[in-house]
């Protein structure tokens, strides 16, 4: 977990690493991707498929693609972080044309979808177990919107719809959420 | 819109929960090159994130990354043994001529063409330059074929009048002038036409011309006509009467009336019967 937070600092450094291991073919670049953007990027997914077993198993796919086309990437013409996105939101769309994806939408059909569950499991390293504890002292509200944000998939409009709260506050509210997070861990 | 509006705006959270349209999110990706604070902004919020579903087991399950390494190295080991499967292909790419192989032919040929060329060039000039002396040959041949012949026609004509039993044959011996020379006149009693037979007489003087006199006794020698050295038989005038002798004398070109009796070459007298 350490080298996770070794390699955050500094984040701008981060990416100009990872474009260079992609460039050097060097397999170490898929890691680095996976631990700092595979988040936001399984959440890209799930916003199209909304089904995280299938949207995981979009994001293995993912990962081979960006390593096949790592001589693509050009950090003139835009951040890491949007080529990721890109590859993601292509990969996702085309699941959606698979029959696999047919099917499961057709099986689950009204039922809800199971809040992943934030209690502590056995296995949680101390160091987590503390940031949870904090985590766990921020709002309901803003840990709800960080979650469907980030990790749900939904968008601000459907956040609004869902928790029937103007699309702005939702905006606001999210950003606080964020800055909160921010100050605590 | 200034930096601090900007990231007030709500934008960055959008674009790291990837609701911007592709287009939107290169926006912001133009606005935090240009601005750091923007960028730094966005880095916190990556780490913040991340740190959140670290703590919480929002992460993607780890089994992802692991698959996908391990497809990647797939992938990597399908490549390799492919490459060591169609190494023919590879050379084949190395093989592949900057020149195509019809050029090589053609100038192949162009030089065979032009060897042949030369050798039938000279193989040629020698060939004319035989046949050039050839003809000369022919030529020299000819010509001594025709001297041949006339020499033989002389020589066939001198024996006839030998044998002519009509004619009288006189042979003139030299005189003091050139005593080895000698001619022969063959003189027909029945036509009484004179004939020469230019055996061996000097080369004459440029502008003098031998000429055959017919004395009869106490007469002035009579003119039998000039004749050409150079040919062995000739016909000469027609002598009548009483001969007794024919002399040879060089006289100016185109003959005398009156013989220059000192230059008498040759000189035969008749037998007498």
């Amino acid at each position: 977990m350490s080298a996770t937070v070794e390699h955050l600092t500094p984040t701008t450094a981060l990416e100009d690493r990872i474009a260079y291991l992609l460039k050097d073919r060097d397999k170490s670049a898929i890691t680095l991707i996976f631990e700092n953007y595979g988040a936001l990027m399984l959440n890209v997914i799930n916003r199209i498929l909304n089904d995280l077993p299938m949207s995981e198993d979009v994001l293995q796919i993912v990962l081979l693609k960006i390593w096949e086309k790592s001589n693509h990437f050009d950090s003139s013409k835009g951040a890491l972080f949007t080529w990721l996105v890109s590859i993601s939101r292509n990969a996702a769309i085309d699941k959606t044309r698979s029959k696999d994806f047919r099917l499961s939408q057709e099986s689950r059909q009204g039922v809800e979808v199971v809040s992943i569950s934030n209690a502590i499991t056995a296995d949680d390293k101390l160091e987590q177990m503390f940031a949870k504890q904090l985590i766990e002292q921020l709002p309901e509200q803003q840990l709800k919107l960080i979650n469907m944000s980030y990790f749900e998939g939904y968008t601000h409009k459907e956040i609004a719809g869902k928790l029937d709260i103007p699309l702005g506050t939702v905006k606001t509210r999210i950003r606080l959420a964020i800055k909160h997070l921010r100050s605590i861990i | 819109m200034n930096v601090k509006e900007y990231i007030k705006s709500g934008i960055l959270e959008a674009y790291l929960a990837g609701e911007l349209s592709e287009e939107e999110m290169l926006e912001v990706d133009r606005m935090a090159q240009e601005h750091p604070a923007i960028k730094q902004e966005l880095d916190e919020m990556v780490r913040s994130i991340n740190k959140y579903a670290e703590s919480t087991g929002k992460q993607p399950n780890p089994e992802v990354l692991d698959k996908a390494v391990e497809s990647i190295r797939e992938t990597e080991k399908e490549d390799f043994f492919k490459a060591l499967r169609e190494p023919e292909e590879e050379i084949q790419i190395k093989r592949v001529n900057v020149v195509p192989v019809w050029t090589i032919a053609a100038t192949i040929l162009l030089f065979l063409s032009v060897g042949f060329n030369y050798i039938f060039y000279t193989q040629f000039r020698d060939a004319k330059d035989q046949l050039a002396i050839l003809e000369s040959d022919k030529t020299t041949l000819a010509s001594q074929v025709s001297d041949q012949q006339q020499e033989l026609q002389y020589a066939q004509l001198r024996i006839a009048h030998f044998l002519n039993e009509d004619n009288i044959h006189i042979r003139m011996d030299g005189l003091d002038l050139a005593p080895k020379s000698f001619a022969n006149v063959f003189w027909n009693k029945k036509s009484n036409a004179v004939f020469i037979s230019v055996d061996n007489l000097p080369e004459p003087p440029h502008g003098h011309q031998y000429q055959l006199w017919a004395i009869k006794p106490g007469q002035a020698p009579i003119d039998a006509g000039i004749f050409d050295h150079n040919q062995l038989i000739q016909e000469l005038k027609v002598i009548r009467g009483n001969v007794e002798a024919f002399a040879v004398t060089l006289e100016k070109e185109g003959g005398s009336p009156v013989a220059t009796v000192d230059k008498t070459f040759v000189k035969g007298f008749l037998k007498k019967s």
